[in-house]
């Protein structure tokens, strides 16, 4: 006997994969791989489908733990030391000032692929039916996203951080009753001071990114419950198929009927129990369209892996992260704006910051939580759904106009200026 | 086993178990309520009548206040923190108001709001003179606009 071939085939016990079974057990005998099924729809792995926007927002994630363990090693989160300790990562740190680059750019695009991601979950009606439930988890992921990037910006300890974080947390001040309440104990204190910096840290390093890993789990493992990726929209049809049976349908009879059924299968367990499946049933006719996920899948996962971490990179190299002057209480920046996805909501704050700063999102946040079960519409056709994509594109654009006249046409004093004001370097 | 006693041994587990999740609880949010603040004191000392000029207020930067001098009326202790989001606002000699740089709320020299998002005037605080004649300032003790003190 070889030893060597013993050891590998020890660590991976799976046929040869020039065999279909070897492929197959490559995915179902890996802990990593298992997520995936053995065998995809070609056409879920079309990128027009999905712009593999999930993916992208998981390599993402990972990017941001990987430099944001990196960037650990040389940080203190106590002032005046976090400060110093940016300053040492951007001159004296060999790579600090691109780990840094990285980290914070990497928090940007996250924030917008969970975003685009929501959006493309919508437009194509994918949180419909089994899928309900994994929206509302996408939903608190990006609520999550957003935590971690508001806990972040405090670290660096500039006066870009001390005043977002002041300006941000006051919002939350206004929420009634429990209002100051909250903010005390985010703050640890009354005021952004060592013991916020400390809080907003063991947030964004232990607390929020485990609760993010825990929920992306549940998120990857209920898309395969639900039968993989939803159908790519232009291949619904114009009824809901009614050839389809589904095991366990009223009469228990038909469990064990050796029918139509037959010609379906489903992801639940291959045992005959009674009551109804939760799964979509997918008919044989779909079984060609199936290939291996090995190579097929992995391969453009590969690519969408690449590809993002070397934009990332890229981006890195040829533009640097922002770092103003030490935090200091007593001047506040003019103007002193939050960061840019917070914009639209410091624009509709400089308005009311009782309703801009809590009703208003209060009740976005609360109704895309509640699209699945306040759509009543079954059908995932777009042109089904006529209204639905109207209220959605409408709550889409308001945020960006929203996000760009804070960022743009908003000058000192919150004042409106045109924004060339900040091209030609205002500050 | 009994159906009563079922019925009692559940209903006891389950009482059980809601009082110690609420316990629970209720220990963890007072565990991250701080039983001691490391903050600057609410009250304390800004220094003499004498260091103060008549004229524009003075900016305590440490303090967030602006101290008012008037030769009628006397010192008066205006809180620099703004009512809307707690950005520090800046006093504007030219117009005699007072302007917070984040949301571009406006206070007139008396505190009220003049315009923007400001949902009260800022907070006017108790001066006094300490013992041993320094002015003393407490943060704990809001006042009128009107409220002066003469030395």
């Amino acid at each position: 006997m070889n030893p060597i071939r013993d050891a590998w085939q020890s660590v991976f016990r799976r046929d040869p994969l020039s065999t279909d079974k070897g492929k197959s057990e490559l995915v179902f005998l890996n802990v990593w791989l298992h997520i995936h099924p053995a065998k995809v729809k070609k056409e879920n792995l079309k990128v027009k489908h999905t712009f593999y926007l999930g993916f992208i927002t998981f390599f993402l994630f990972i990017i941001l733990v990987t430099t944001g363990v990196a960037l650990m090693f040389y940080y203190r989160p106590h002032p005046p030391q976090a400060y110093q300790d940016m300053k040492d990562l951007q001159f004296v740190v060999y790579l600090g000032n691109f780990l840094r680059n990285m980290h914070r750019w990497s928090a940007h695009g996250m924030v917008i692929c969970v975003f685009l991601h929501m959006c493309r979950v919508f437009y194509t009606g994918s949180y419909k039916r089994p899928r309900q439930f994994n929206w509302v988890i996408g939903v608190v992921l990006f609520l999550l996203t957003l935590g971690l990037s508001f806990t972040g910006y405090l670290l660096p300890w500039d006066q870009l951080a001390f005043w977002a974080i002041t300006v941000g947390t006051n919002i939350g001040s206004y929420a009634p009753l429990v209002g100051g309440r909250i903010r005390e104990l985010l703050l640890g204190g009354h005021t952004v001071g060592e013991a916020a910096l400390l809080r907003f840290y063991v947030l964004h390093v232990a607390v929020l990114p485990s609760v993010v890993t825990l929920l992306t789990m549940v998120h990857f493992w209920r898309v395969r419950k639900d039968g993989g990726l939803s159908r790519p929209v232009w291949k619904l049809k114009e009824e809901k198929p009614a050839q389809l049976v589904t095991i366990g349908a009223p009469e228990p009879v038909a469990v064990l009927a050796a029918g139509p059924a037959s010609k379906d299968k489903t992801y639940g367990l291959m045992e005959v129990v009674t009551g109804k499946p939760i799964f979509e049933t997918v008919s044989m006719e779909e079984e060609e369209d199936t290939i291996f996920s090995y190579p097929y899948a992995f391969f453009r996962e590969g690519i969408a892996l690449l590809v993002t971490v070397a934009s990332v990179m890229a981006v890195s190299i040829f533009f640097k992260a922002p770092l103003e002057e030490l935090a200091n209480p007593a001047k506040t920046p003019n103007p002193a704006k939050a960061p840019w996805y917070f914009l639209g909501l410091q624009e509709l704050v400089s308005h009311s910051a009782l309703l801009g700063g809590v009703v208003v999102p209060g009740l976005i946040v609360l109704v895309l939580l509640a699209i699945p079960y306040i759509d009543p519409n079954p059908s995932r056709r777009p042109a089904d759904r006529k209204w639905a994509i109207r209220a959605f594109t409408l709550f889409v654009v308001v945020n960006i106009i929203l996000i760009v006249i804070g960022t743009m046409f908003r000058g000192p004093g919150w004042a409106l200026v045109p924004p060339w004001v900040h091209i030609a370097g205002g500050e | 086993m009994k159906r009563r006693s079922i019925v009692s041994w559940g209903s006891a587990g389950l009482v059980a178990l809601c009082s110690g999740i609420s316990v629970s609880l209720a220990a963890v949010l007072r565990f991250l309520t701080p039983s001691v603040f490391y903050e600057p004191p609410q009250d304390f000392k800004i220094g003499n009548p004498a260091d103060f000029s008549f004229g524009p207020p003075t900016f305590l930067a440490d303090q967030k206040i602006f101290v008012f001098r008037d030769r009628e009326k006397g010192f008066a202790v205006a809180n620099a923190v703004c009512t809307h989001l707690g950005c520090t606002v800046g006093y504007f000699q030219s117009d005699e108001q007072f302007h917070c740089p984040c949301h571009g709320s406006v206070f007139s020299a008396d505190g009220k709001v003049q315009h923007g998002p400001a949902p009260r005037p800022l907070e006017w605080f108790e001066v006094t003179v300490a013992r041993d004649g320094q002015l003393r300032v407490d943060k704990d003790h809001i006042v009128p606009a009107s409220y002066r003190l003469m030395v």
